[in-house]
């Protein structure tokens, strides 16, 4: 690791005051995506602000729904009471990721801002758009590798079918996201300019030309907490999550439903699937198409038949254009108890 | 020291650092210069400079003992456990939280000491391999381990045992099939996993915290 | 000696290593240390045209950067090199030589280009991140696939017996291709070494090899000194499964490092560097032509393997060899080629060759199988060799029937139905698959060293390393069964060069050579207690040596237990503090009248998920014929490990190359899986536990290698069994196995 310095922050003002004033500057909450980024030289900090000791960790009951601390671990709000019984789906996708040490050191605003794991990203010598220009460090005004995208025609087994761009057809990484997505989560942040609230379906981005910039927040802001919504989609809810070993692997597709079922008939319903694009993929045509209906497999392979509209495969990864289908049917089968 | 400071100015925890500049006022122009120990070398200035600018001072209790500490930012728990506090049952297998085998406890919570920069352990009780139990008086876990011959090399078994005794803490000891997930953090090449599940079902079917 | 079934026994550095106690290489500390991170390239092939070292020699802690342009000498490096010292020996016919900063000539990805040595590890880490290079880039050529036409043939040549064209009539055939990716060993404990020049021309190592003899042997060749002034120390090694069984370069340069810089000098290498500097296994292509007649009875098998290696190196191994002898067939013939790829060179990784070589034989057995409508067991059982059909001479012993018949049972094979597809468990697929595996079982001459002490208590030592199967714990069983020693007195002082010389841990072979040595000190010993015991004057005086055992400490007549006398007694009474013995042990020549092999069969009943691909071994047998287990609690680990590695080698294990550059794209192990805890189910091992009488006093045949071997093949016939879908690429990974909705 480069040599930086060192801060630790006692208010989330301070800490966005800290980050905002100096280019090079980074927060730095669980740091199991951000020192591994530092390590190897993907990230080159000048300052990092350690904001481990804010008082963000909480997980609460609110009027609308419940709240959750941008700084409460992964571990901690998986196995909340207030999680377990309104929020399978989070809790499950949260327990999908990485290890139990990871998820006791990773938070969920730091689980939000998790970085793709596109090899190229990592690999200075082979291209990849998405490091972008190097602001700082040693390297300064010099590009961080070559640019273009190694992944397109390249190795990309792991990589997106669904909103890619010329630039970029990495994932993003995490489950938890998938869940927050499926469940029209709210993150709410602070920054230089104040407090706002972004929607969690604009919180992400597609890579389109600037693939360096993996969601929409601001320079110096600040994740506080995530709101979910109260929901009736506790009891049908299940994550699935297929990868090349039993645990402890990205997502090649994950997919994670919850669902208000009267009988045999689906209420209401979610869906999202992660490992497919840049950012969390919900599913609201298939939504649309299952909501009143009758949980049956024709149905569900209607709907899966209706989420892989657009899809796009670039080689390798063209299984996911029948993994990621059967994946979406496999996962409303086990939610709905219909198999 | 941390609530020395309410007004929103972050706070430098480097202590050695803010008394040095107080003395330098040369040296003062680099510090908002980073990396400032590399400017420091490229200036031709002594290397104690450099090093007195990239420590701060850690206070951290290591298996039961107070120590106070001056590291570099950079340095990880892990580093710092092997190289700095000769505590080097704590291995290092792929420095990336990828492996597990450097598991240690913070604050009874197991983590990834690799991915875990020393100086947020400030204020902090760490527990390693060393820490748990000793060759005269082992653990239960280390005791269950030897039993059931739950290793092999023996490289991933410092972190397997760190990771097995929270697995039971955590609740997430409650069948062979949820240690198996819970484990999966702690890679063991020689591939000792059935022996440490059943490590783990016996210390857990004694009960209680352990 | 006792020829009775052995006792288990906890591990004898289990206490130091649950505690953190065992020391590593890396776990040493010595004053003064100072850090190496090497710099590896970024391309695969061409020639460095510059590289800038300027930042990272100013920056701060930093004692030296090495390359190319400043290497110092390695004075042994040119002379005539033996096969385990640094770098290959020269060969006339390799297209290039490899010697490590020697030349700007890159011939393979990550191939060092500098060694950064500073004060900390952090600091010398950051320095070698300011090392820059740039290449002149050469066309790269890293993919078997593509360049198999350019295939070279090996040492040792083609195997045929038979008629060459019995194929063509055979009423039953059978055509496959298999191959197996690019296997990392990726042992936990990553590589490297701490070298300190004690003196001018006194060398201490800790390293991380599999043999600390071979060590020494290279590090004296390599700096023209006398071994004796060299000393290796490895005790534990965090598992090596023969990526320790040379010495690579990077250690030597590291030793003429510290020599430079004046300091200890630790290196401890990247994960990512664990790929492309100590080895893998390498991508096999093979392909399989087996012919049978309508009974099931084999007509002919034609086995053919492509491997890479190096441009720099020709590495072989033993891929084709099972297929020789392993099944009574009449016709038969092997071919094994290279291809020299723009990559680092293989090394033997567990099971080596033969785990290649089975996963294809071993899958064409079961597709033959199926062919013939018959169960995979009965059609082996029907093809089964009572002796070796090619060296024609016996087995030394093989109690294969009796594996297969065990693992049968213990599986639950008659639930097993022949056609695929037909099971469901849980709604998922279903399925049962089996395998065998074989493994060469060596007798190497060892020596020993053994103390028995006046208090009662022994002392057995050998330099060989224990990567991990537990050989102290096997050479305590040898003792103890030759001396009746109490285990907690017996104490065995392994891994360092000041020891008897002892070979290189690998090849199955340390039990049956050190194993051997230990049991013939040790006999010396007893011998020489019943000297005592008998001479003019002593307690047994007049009996003869022949009429004594020796049991709980004491000297007796074998048929009047009680004339006797305390082990003690006689060391005290002659003014003994100790007996001290030290013998070399190697097979006589009755061996070469034999075929010496251990065997294995591997049996897993799998679950398969149609939609999404997953694959879950839900339980797993293995059977080992390797004589008589010495150890049975270490051995049934070992077992288990070997288990745990073939469904890593089944589902989950490829290292990937961006054949663009060259360069791998998962070299890390979030993204190169090894099996975790969730991929392994509960596994049942079973020992047939019978001495082989031919090889050795124990009785004892290898087992590292035959707990793997195989294993991958009964997965993939598993998942055949299962789904119908055979599989003949490794890894059985989702995307291979998932139909259609």
């Amino acid at each position: 690791m480069n040599p930086f310095q060192f801060t630790r922050a006692n208010t989330p003002q301070a800490a966005v005051l800290a980050v905002s004033k100096e280019s090079g500057a980074y927060f730095l909450a669980g740091g199991t995506n951000l020192i591994d980024l530092v390590k190897r030289e993907v990230v080159i900090p000048e300052r990092l602000v350690d904001i481990n000791r804010l008082p963000l960790a909480t997980i609460e009951e609110t009027a609308s729904g419940i709240r959750i601390g941008a700084m409460a671990k992964n571990s901690a709000v998986a196995d909340h009471p207030l999680i377990k019984k309104h929020l399978p789906l989070l809790s499950m996708a949260l327990n999908a990721g990485a290890s139990a040490q990871l998820r006791n050191m990773a938070t969920v605003g730091g689980n939000m801002m998790q970085r793709t794991r596109c090899p190229y990203f990592y690999d200075h010598s082979m291209p990849c758009n998405k490091r972008g220009p190097v602001q700082s460090g040693p390297s300064k005004g010099q590009p961080n590798g070559p640019a273009g995208c190694g992944a397109i025609g390249g190795v990309n087994r792991m990589h997106a079918i669904f909103g890619t761009s010329e630039k970029c057809i990495a994932v993003h990484p995490s489950d938890m996201c998938i869940a927050l997505a499926a469940l029209d989560a709210t993150v709410n942040v602070t920054g230089p300019k104040g407090n706002r609230s972004i929607h969690f379906a604009e919180f992400h981005r597609l890579p389109g030309d600037a693939p360096q910039k993996d969601n929409t927040l601001l320079p110096g802001e600040l994740i506080l907490s995530v709101d979910i919504p109260k929901n009736e989609l506790g009891k049908y809810a299940h994550y699935l999550k297929v990868r090349d070993r039993t645990s402890y692997a990205f997502a090649l597709v994950s997919v994670g439903v919850a669902a208000d079922m009267k009988g045999k008939t689906i209420q209401d319903i979610r869906l999202a699937m992660g490992g497919v694009a840049h950012k969390p993929w919900r599913l609201k045509e298939a939504e649309r198409y299952l909501k009143g209906k009758e949980a049956t497999l024709e149905n569900f392979k209607q709907a899966a038949t209706l989420a892989m509209q657009g899809a796009k495969g670039y080689g390798e990864n063209d299984f996911k254009l029948t993994l990621a289908p059967n994946s979406i049917i496999e996962a409303l089968q086990i939610a709905t108890q219909t198999v | 020291m941390e609530n020395e400071n309410n007004a929103g100015e972050p706070e430098s925890t480097g202590a050695s650092r803010r008394a040095f500049l107080k003395q330098s006022s040369v040296l003062a122009a680099f510090a908002l210069t980073p990396p400032a120990a590399v400017h420091a070398v490229e200036k031709g200035l002594d290397e104690k400079v450099a090093v007195a600018f990239e420590q701060q001072p850690l206070r951290v209790e290591v298996n039961g003992v107070a120590q106070q500490l001056s590291v570099e930012p950079r340095v990880t728990l892990l580093d710092l456990l092997r190289e700095q506090l000769s505590l080097t049952g704590t291995k290092k297998g792929c420095d990336h939280g990828q492996c597990g085998a450097c598991t240690v406890h913070v604050d009874g919570q197991r983590v990834n000491s690799c991915l875990t920069l020393a100086l947020t352990t400030e204020g902090s009780k760490v527990t390693t391999i060393e820490g748990l139990g000793s060759v005269d008086k082992l653990h239960p876990m280390q005791e269950a381990f030897i039993k059931h011959d739950g290793f092999q090399c023996g490289y991933c078994t410092p972190g397997q045992i760190m990771s097995a005794v929270a697995c039971i803490n955590e609740g997430h000891a409650n069948s062979p099939d949820e240690v198996r997930e819970y484990m999966s953090g702690n890679i063991c090449r020689c591939g000792a996993y059935a022996n440490i599940v059943e490590a783990i079902m016996e210390v857990k079917s004694k009960g209680g915290r352990i | 000696m006792k020829n009775e079934k052995n006792p288990p026994l906890d591990r004898v550095d289990g206490r130091m290593k649950v505690t953190g106690g065992a020391k590593y290489f890396a776990d040493f500390a010595i004053p003064n240390m100072t850090y190496c991170v090497i710099v590896g390239s970024t391309i695969a092939r061409g020639t460095i045209t510059s590289v800038d070292t300027k930042k990272a020699q100013g920056a701060p802690g930093v004692l030296g950067v090495f390359t190319h342009q400043n290497m110092p000498p390695i004075p042994g490096w040119d002379g005539p090199a033996s096969k385990q010292a640094d770098g290959p020996p020269p060969k006339p016919d390799t297209e290039e030589k490899y010697r490590i900063l020697s030349s700007p000539k890159i011939l393979f990805d990550g191939q060092p280009i500098a060694m950064v040595v500073a004060d900390t590890f952090e600091r010398a880490t950051y320095a070698a991140s300011l090392v820059k290079a740039t290449y002149s880039k050469q066309t790269t050529r890293t993919d078997l696939e593509k360049h198999k036409k350019d295939e070279i043939t090996p040492r040792g040549g083609d195997y045929a017996r038979g008629d060459a064209k019995a194929f063509e009539s055979a009423p039953v055939q059978l055509e496959s291709e298999y191959t197996i990716p690019i296997e990392v060993h990726n042992p936990m404990e990553l590589h490297g070494i701490i070298a300190h020049w004690t003196g001018a021309d006194q060398l201490m190592v800790y390293a991380k090899t599999q043999g600390v003899n071979s060590t020494q042997q290279a590090m004296a060749q390599a700096f023209k000194l006398d071994p004796k002034n060299i000393h290796v120390h490895t005790e534990f090694m965090g598992g090596g499964f023969g990526m320790g069984l040379r010495t690579w370069p990077q250690e030597t340069a590291t030793v003429a490092i510290a020599k430079k810089v004046g300091r200890p000098v630790k290196l401890v290498m990247h994960r990512s560097q664990m790929f492309t500097m100590v080895g893998h296994r390498p991508y096999t292509a093979q392909s399989i032509q087996m012919g049978a007649d309508k009974n099931g009875k084999l007509v002919s098998i034609h086995h053919a393997a492509t491997a890479e290696t190096a441009k720099y190196e020709d590495f072989t191994e033993a891929t084709v060899n099972m297929t020789k002898f392993m099944y009574d067939c009449p016709n038969v013939s092997t071919r094994y080629r290279l291809v020299r790829l723009d990559r680092s060179v293989p090394i033997w990784m567990r099971g080596p060759g033969e785990a290649t070589g089975a996963f294809a034989l071993e899958s064409a057995m079961d597709e033959m199988a199926h062919k013939l409508n018959m169960d995979p067991i009965e059609f082996r059982l029907k093809n089964y060799s009572e002796t070796d059909p090619e060296h024609n001479r016996p087995y030394s012993s093989k109690h294969l029937k009796e594996a297969y018949e065990r693992g049968a049972e213990a599986i639950g094979w008659k639930d097993r139905k022949n056609e695929p597809g037909k099971s469901k468990e849980d709604n998922w697929l279903a399925g049962y698959g089996m395998s065998t595996g074989v493994f060469n079982a060596f007798r190497w001459e060892a020596s020993a060293r053994v103390v028995l002490n006046a208090d009662g208590s022994l002392v057995v030592q050998s330099a060989v390393t224990d990567i991990g199967p537990g050989t102290g714990t096997a050479l305590t069983m040898i003792a103890h069964n030759v001396l009746d020693i109490p285990f907690e007195r017996i104490k065995v002082e392994y891994g360092d060069t000041s020891l008897p010389k002892a070979p290189s841990q690998g090849g199955s072979a340390i039990v049956s050579a050190v194993g051997s040595a230990v049991f013939d000190t040790c006999t010396k010993i007893k011998n020489d207690l019943f000297e005592l015991a008998t001479k003019a004057g002593a307690p047994l005086a007049g009996s003869k040596a022949a009429d004594l055992s020796i049991e709980n400490g004491n000297v007796f007549i074998s048929n009047d237990s009680s004339k006797k006398v305390a082990i003690t007694e006689l060391l005290k009474a002659n003014n003994l503090p100790s007996i001290a013995q030290t013998a070399d042990s190697k097979g006589s020549a009755e061996l070469e009248k034999y075929s010496m092999y251990s065997f294995s069969v591997h049996f897993v009943k799998v679950k398969v998920n149609a939609l999404t691909g997953a694959v879950r071994v839900t339980k797993a047998v293995s059977v080992a014929d390797s004589g008589r287990i010495v150890s049975p609690k270490t051995a049934a680990s070992q077992m288990i490990g070997g288990v745990t590695g073939g469904i890593g080698m089944a589902l989950t294990e490829e290292a990937i190359i961006d054949h663009r550059y060259g360069r791998f794209v998962n070299n890390n192990f979030a993204d190169y899986h090894v099996a975790v805890h969730a991929d392994v189910p509960a596994i049942e091992t079973i020992f047939i536990d019978k001495p082989d009488p031919i090889i050795n006093p124990m009785g004892a045949k290898g087992m590292g290698e035959i707990a793997l071997i195989g294993f991958s093949a009964a997965v993939a016939n598993a998942v055949f069994n299962a789904t119908g879908k055979r599989i003949r690429q490794l890894p059985i990974t989702p995307d291979k196995v998932m139909q259609e909705a």
